[in-house]
């Protein structure tokens, strides 16, 4: 019953008639009037209306006491202290209350609702678009394929005004919000809805080109991508295809006479032109990932999530990259194992998770306010209050509710504040916007306004939470808040406990150098050079992170760190060819060759296997894609500067790689179906993947010979990132590290090599290295293998630890690596096995773990002895690294120290300490004990217990 | 990595399974029982400081040590002169016997079905021509525990049992048939990821903690079923002979210990109360996180079998040396402790893994002690096994050096009391494949 604009009787019927809104309000109070369920009515708003006596609160300008708003037509007409109301607008008294621009809430799903009964496992449900794939969707075999990609959808068709989401958010003080669609790695291009109005075309505000990626779409959507690995490439593939789609539509378009037309493809056309992205990323290391993919994509991008953002201010204000900062904040689960002691990782994100808004907003960086993986909008602002009392300004906090988001997502012309001229979204409060227990009395979407339920009236907060949690819970299976599983909102996400209070732990240092002297001088120990024998009573000078000097009785520079030695071995910092540490990805076993995927894209640089390794003497390791495929990734060669970022992580100069894989692990039957499951296959797989690169080659090389006449003519040829890694191996610029098992297969691959020219730089495993060593000599690759594993597949049945010596006797360079996380704490006592086990000398098994490593990844000149000019990349053990009963005393990479037993122990201390504090802080809701369990008493093992003041393992 | 997705499937297990008769690599003919004098070595006898002297051997049986005993006529010489003599090692927990190729499901006999089997034992399924046997062996492994295996959701999948590491048969091997009742220890487990890679779990607590509880009732029952069993058939009852309950009668009699593989702080608390509720003799075996009770372990004078010293810190927040100082711990506190490998094909680390704790706190006696004497006590059977004196068990290993030390070689190997080869199949392998001729 909606009165129109004009010609109306009632139209001119003075203002008077209506009711005084407080007397409306107070009839909404009375408990008889309603139900739970039941939204009250007020009558309709004219088109025409004003909001007086208010405190007016635009945003955009100083607060107005006693203010007035004229609305008209859903546009704001005027604001202002001394506006004069038209004779024709309908009054509102405003007094006592408060008027906001309405929340924007700048990411999410709104409009598109959980399929009912969606059995969709993990995240958000789709929007029943069309077009979205299932469970049953087709597998993808590769980019070509345009997996889970669904740019061409538009969040603005189809939306959905019957998702009763809607009405929850926005009695929670939310008028507009981005409306992105869920599912699928790039998801289609998302709207800006105004929470109001049953028909999608009276919500949209207007489409906006943003494309929502998501990284985690690889679980849902069969074959490749099938692992974060995948995800990255297939962006960056995606971005190249689009560029090569254009420059060919674009030719054709221009003269197609004479040319073949171009496929059309409907995932390529909206992203003709660079798009800006959505990209999820949560702390630093993943925001890293999100800039440097963005700008390999040539996008703009806006980070959302960002709860660790309090890591990375430094890189987001770098990038100018704002930022959606997901404000349900992490929280200890509830009902969980109280013997499962949270890590210090997690205990600083439920302590620091709501810093980050006051820190970006101190460094300048434009952020808002998403409501993230909040199930109930009506937390939102108690959320927001955490992150104020957390250092966020009040004022800071509303912009990132009302104006930042407007100003981020490009719509600040129409929606954020209280501005003649921009949309009549309101929000009227009883109070403080910003106190979460001041009432919202009615929202105002497009200038219609919506009355706000009571609760508190008719029930307790707890009941209405109670209520509204069993509607979620009971009736609507996969209504989970957006990109958050549902079990894991019923594990007690949705918990509305307080918040810890007291002063914020102060996080201790616990990555990083120990020290980081310009000049060491390592004195009197027995230095292992391996290149040039061992110096008993040596000296090493370090300078600058290079080695200055070898030898005897040398001087301590002024003001070098001395550090003496008496009785202990230098040897070079231990080199592993093979480890699947630091990375948060290892397969892409979608697709028998995954050469565009990249280790880099995914290292985690928080992996402590990291620090052990450093604790093992272990300074540089060659991080591998692992076996599933004949053609696996990039690998990636890293020092173990523990507390760098990850670009910082690669070794500078050492050359790229790539794994190859053969025998049982590519074997394996997949479902569905993958060729190749014999090692005839796996030949074959390998022998076509070099001639399609060849063909490739060819293709840029006649593209790169035409005249800059004709290349402007011509479109290029599609850049293809795996044919690219496939051309750089028959260049000679990638070396190839093949898993490998049985003599068979190894000789195999090395004839296939041998037919494009190509040399393996090095086997991997190589469990039967012996019994074709002469080969393998003759081909010139490197072997890399473990010590002493066998047996534990067919495979490696033949195995035998005398396999390193052998192949060494037989001309083979060989190394000894650990492909474990565990086995690289002590790869000197694998070196040793092959003094025990095929008669190596101790100096060969030192150089299996050094110098001959490094050989066989290029960075001997670097690192893998000790000499002149070298890497100060050193390990110092307690007496003979041969020796099972030495453990490592110190080690240094670049000259720094990484790694000492003593200051271990320090730091392990303040780390205890920190965790204690936060424990004590965060686990409120942890039972003290357990019960008695038929008769048996469960020890609480309460984290109180963990320090271990008296023993220290 | 691969070797832990390793599968294959079971027309390769045939294959496997011809291919083990048909070449049966180092597997050297046992020589029969003989007089043997270990002359002029280094006697490390492990019952005393250490002397130059001669061990003799007669019947299986260590007959004379001493730094002053003469050869037996007729005897067979071992010339040990600058080498070292000491008892055969004892991994504590293996499955040597009951698995050949760990991906390949045929060649395994670890687990059985179903949750109660305590009647099964293992030796029963050792194969005595397994190649892991003369491999483990030629390390100086001269005798183990085997173990069936279960999982870890409580049950009793039956007897490990101690046994030489050579043999034409498995009754020339058994040493103590049945020595210990293994028992699963259910655990709390909320499922999903451990909590050190993120945690979250497909359980709540109170789930995880319910079926905890039942397992641990079902436990009670079994052993409650099993003490009226034995009253019944000693009181005379006909009832027919149930043969789970039979062996788990020798639990509750308290002739048979159990063996709980258990790591976690409350599990070995929760086991300890739970054995000593019903009256259970307990050997804890893992105990990672045993450096935690280990006063409480001392105090119950409940011996445990660590292992293995080379692995991970139990959580990210943990030192890196937590695994490599648990033994030293556990020892200071006066805990008897052994060592085991809980494998079968790394069954020759074994030594490794007992002078991994050393620098980082085990005195060097002691971790020596952990792979020869201790085991024997905890399995009571030092009066056959552990050290060199007359009347234990002919197992006496000769080596040029420290055996904790890797580069150390074992020269020589008694075992029940005859002398046995140091060939292996992977020593084969190798000299078959250095005598290849050169390309």
């Amino acid at each position: 019953m909606r009165l129109s604009p004009s010609g109306s009787p009632s139209h001119r019927r003075p203002p008077r008639a209506v009711p005084a809104l407080a007397a409306i309000l107070a009839a909404l109070s009375l408990p008889a009037a309603t139900s739970a369920q039941e939204q009250p009515t007020l009558p309709t708003l004219p088109p025409h209306f004003a909001i007086t006596n208010a405190r007016i609160v635009p945003v955009s300008g100083p607060v107005l006491e006693n203010g007035t708003v004229v609305v008209r037509d859903g546009v704001i007409q005027a604001v202002g202290r001394n506006v004069r109301v038209p004779a024709d607008a309908w009054v509102l008294d405003g007094s006592g209350l408060a008027v906001y621009p309405g929340l924007i809430d700048p990411m999410g799903t709104l409009g598109h609702p959980a399929p009912r009964g969606g059995a969709r496992a993990g995240g958000p449900a789709g929007g029943g678009q069309g077009g979205g794939a299932s469970s049953d969707a087709e597998h993808s075999w590769g980019p070509e394929d345009r997996p889970g990609t669904f740019t061409w959808l538009s969040a603005a068709d189809d939306l959905d005004g019957g998702d009763d989401r809607i009405a929850d958010w926005r009695d929670a003080g939310y008028t507009t919000a981005l409306s992105t669609l869920p599912r699928g790695n790039v998801t289609g291009s998302a709207a800006l809805i105004n929470l109001a109005g049953d028909r999608g075309r009276e919500m949209v505000v207007t489409p906006l080109p943003l494309q929502r990626v998501n990284l985690d779409a690889y679980r849902e959507f069969p074959g490749y991508p099938a692992s974060l690995l995948g995800a990255f490439a297939y962006l960056k593939q995606l971005h190249y295809d689009a560029d090569h789609y254009d420059a060919a539509w674009s030719a054709y378009e221009r003269d197609p006479r004479g040319r073949t037309r171009p496929e059309y493809d409907r995932a390529l056309e909206p992203l003709r032109a660079p798009v800006p992205l959505l990209f999820p990323a949560e702390g630093r290391k993943e925001i890293l990932r999100a800039l440097e993919t963005s700008r390999a994509m040539g996008s703009p991008v806006i980070v959302y999530g960002a709860q660790q953002g309090y890591e990375a201010v430094d890189v987001l204000k770098a990038g100018g990259v704002p930022v959606l900062v997901d404000m349900d904040w992490p929280r200890p689960p509830r009902n969980a194992d109280p013997a499962d002691e949270p890590t210090l990782a997690q205990l600083r994100a439920y302590e620091h998770a709501p810093t980050t808004p006051a820190r970006l907003a101190e460094a300048g960086v434009l952020f808002a306010f998403w409501t993230g993986g909040l199930d109930d909008p009506s937390d939102a602002r108690a959320r927001v209050k955490r992150a104020v009392d957390a250092g966020l300004p009040a004022e800071a906090a509303l912009r990132a509710l009302t104006l930042d988001p407007a100003g981020i997502l490009g719509v600040s012309d129409r929606v954020g504040s209280i501005e003649a001229g921009k949309i009549a979204n309101l929000v009227l409060v009883r109070g403080d916007l910003l106190d979460p227990d001041a009432p919202i009395e009615q929202v105002i979407v497009d200038g219609r306004r919506f009355p706000v339920f009571h609760p508190s009236a008719v029930a307790s907060r707890s009941d209405r939470d109670g209520m509204r949690r069993e509607r979620r819970e009971g009736g609507e299976p996969g209504e989970a808040p957006d990109g958050r599983e549902e079990g894991e909102a019923r594990q007690g996400r949705v918990d509305a406990s307080p918040a810890p209070s007291g002063p914020v732990v102060p996080m201790v240092r616990d990555r990083g150098p120990y020290r980081s002297d310009a000049v060491t001088l390592i004195r009197n120990a027995t230095v292992m050079t391996v290149a040039n024998g061992t110096v008993e009573g040596g000296d090493v000078l370090i300078r600058d992170g290079k080695i200055a000097a070898v030898g005897r009785g040398l001087d301590a520079p002024r003001g070098a760190r001395v550090v003496d030695a008496t009785g202990l071995t230098v040897m070079p910092g231990i080199i592993d060819a093979h480890s699947h540490l630091a990375a948060d990805a290892i397969n892409e076993g979608s697709v028998n060759s995954s050469a565009m995927v990249r280790i880099r894209d995914v290292l985690d640089p928080e992996d402590v296997g990291m620090y052990r390794a450093l604790a093992g003497g272990v300074t540089t390791i060659n991080v591998l894609h692992g076996s599933a495929n004949p053609i696996g990734g990039q690998n990636a060669v890293l020092k173990l500067r523990w507390g760098a970022d990850a670009a910082d992580l690669l070794f500078e100069d050492a050359p790229p790689g790539i794994k190859f894989a053969l025998g049982e692990n590519v074997k394996r039957d997949r479902d569905p179906d993958r060729y190749p499951s014999t090692r005839m296959g796996q030949q074959d797989v390998i022998r076509q993947a070099f001639l399609d690169a060849q063909a490739y080659q060819r293709e840029w090389e006649a593209y790169n010979a035409l005249s800059a006449r004709a290349r402007r003519n011509t479109t290029p040829p599609r850049r293809d990132l795996e044919m690219e890694a496939l051309a750089e191996i028959l260049r000679g610029e990638r070396l190839v590290h093949a898993h490998s098992y049985r003599g068979d297969e190894i000789l195999q691959l090395l004839r296939t090599a041998e037919e494009f020219g190509v040399t393996i730089a090095t086997l991997q495993h190589v469990l039967e290295g012996y019994k074709v060593a002469d080969e393998i000599a003759a081909h010139g690759a490197g072997a890399s293998t473990f010590s002493d594993w066998w047996a534990y597949k067919m495979e490696a049945y033949d195995a035998i630890p005398h396999n390193a010596a052998l192949m060494a006797e037989r001309g083979v360079l060989v190394s000894i690596n650990s492909d474990s996380g565990e086995e690289i704490r002590h790869l000197n006592q694998e070196a040793a096995k092959t003094i025990k086990w095929g008669g190596a000398s101790p100096e060969e098994a030192i150089r299996f773990i050094t110098a001959n490593p490094a050989r066989q990844l290029g960075v001997a000149d670097q690192v893998g002895t000790i000499e002149v000019g070298r890497d100060a990349d050193l390990a110092v053990f307690e007496g003979d690294p041969l020796s099972v009963t030495s453990r490592v005393r110190q080690t240094y990479v670049d000259g720094h120290l990484y790694f000492d037993v003593d200051l271990d122990g320090e730091r392990r201390a303040a780390i205890e300490r920190e965790k204690a504090a936060l424990l004590e802080k965060h686990r409120g809701t942890r039972p003290a004990t357990t019960p008695v369990t038929d008769g048996v008493v469960t020890p609480s093992v309460t984290p109180s217990n963990d320090t271990n003041e008296e023993v220290r393992p | 990595m691969s070797r832990n997705h390793a599968g294959i499937g079971s027309r390769a297990g045939a294959v496997l399974a011809a291919l083990v008769v048909a070449t049966a690599l180092g597997a050297v003919a046992p020589a029969a029982a003989q007089t043997i004098a270990v002359r002029g070595g280094t006697v490390h006898s492990m019952a005393g400081a250490p002397y130059v002297g001669t061990v003799v051997v007669e019947n299986g049986r260590i007959t004379e040590a001493g730094p002053s005993v003469a050869v037996p006529q007729g005897a067979r010489v071992i010339d040990a002169s600058g080498l070292h003599v000491y008892p055969g090692l004892f991994d504590a927990g293996t499955q040597l016997g009951l698995t050949e190729v760990g991906a390949v499901d045929v060649t395994n006999d670890m687990s059985e079905l179903g949750e109660y089997t305590p009647h099964l034992q293992a030796r029963t399924a050792v194969h005595p021509s397994s190649e892991h046997l003369p491999v483990a062996r030629s390390n100086g492994i001269t005798h183990t525990l085997t173990l069936p295996r279960g999982g870890r959701s409580g049950g009793f999948p039956g007897q490990g049992s101690v046994l030489s590491l050579d043999g034409w048969t498995v009754e020339e091997m058994d040493i103590a048939p049945s020595s210990v009742m293994v028992m699963d220890w259910p655990t709390i487990r909320t499922g999903g990821r451990p909590s050190w890679m993120g945690g979250g779990g497909e359980r709540s607590y109170d789930e995880a903690r319910e079926e905890y509880e039942r397992s641990v009732a079902e436990l009670t029952q079994w052993l409650d079923a099993a003490r009226s069993y034995a009253r019944s058939v000693e009181g005379g009852a006909t009832i027919p002979r149930d043969l789970r309950l039979e062996a788990l009668a020798r639990v509750t009699g308290g002739e048979l210990p159990v063996l709980a593989r258990v790591d976690a702080e409350r599990d070995i608390r929760n086991v300890i109360e739970f054995a000593e509720r019903q009256g259970l003799r307990l050997i804890i075996a893992g105990a990672s996180e045993g450096y935690r009770v280990a006063d409480l372990l001392a105090a119950k004078g409940i011996p445990v079998i660590l292992g293995p010293t080379q692995s991970m810190p139990r959580g990210a927040d943990r030192g890196y040396d937590e695994p490599y100082a648990n033994p030293g711990i556990l020892h200071a506190a006066g805990v008897t402790i052994a060592f085991a490998t809980f494998n079968s094909s790394d069954s020759r680390t074994l030594p490794y893994e007992a002078a991994t704790a050393i620098p980082f706190g085990l005195p060097r006696e002691a971790a020596l002690r952990a792979i020869t004497v201790a085991p024997a006590q905890i399995l009571g059977l030092s009066d056959r096994l552990g050290t060199l004196e007359p009347g234990r068990l002919g197992n006496i290993i000769v080596t040029d050096g420290d055996p904790l030390e890797i580069t150390t070689q074992v020269r020589h190997l008694v075992v029940e009391g005859r002398e046995v080869s140091t060939m292996d199949r992977h020593r084969e392998l190798y000299e078959r494949y250095r005598a290849r001729p050169k390309n």
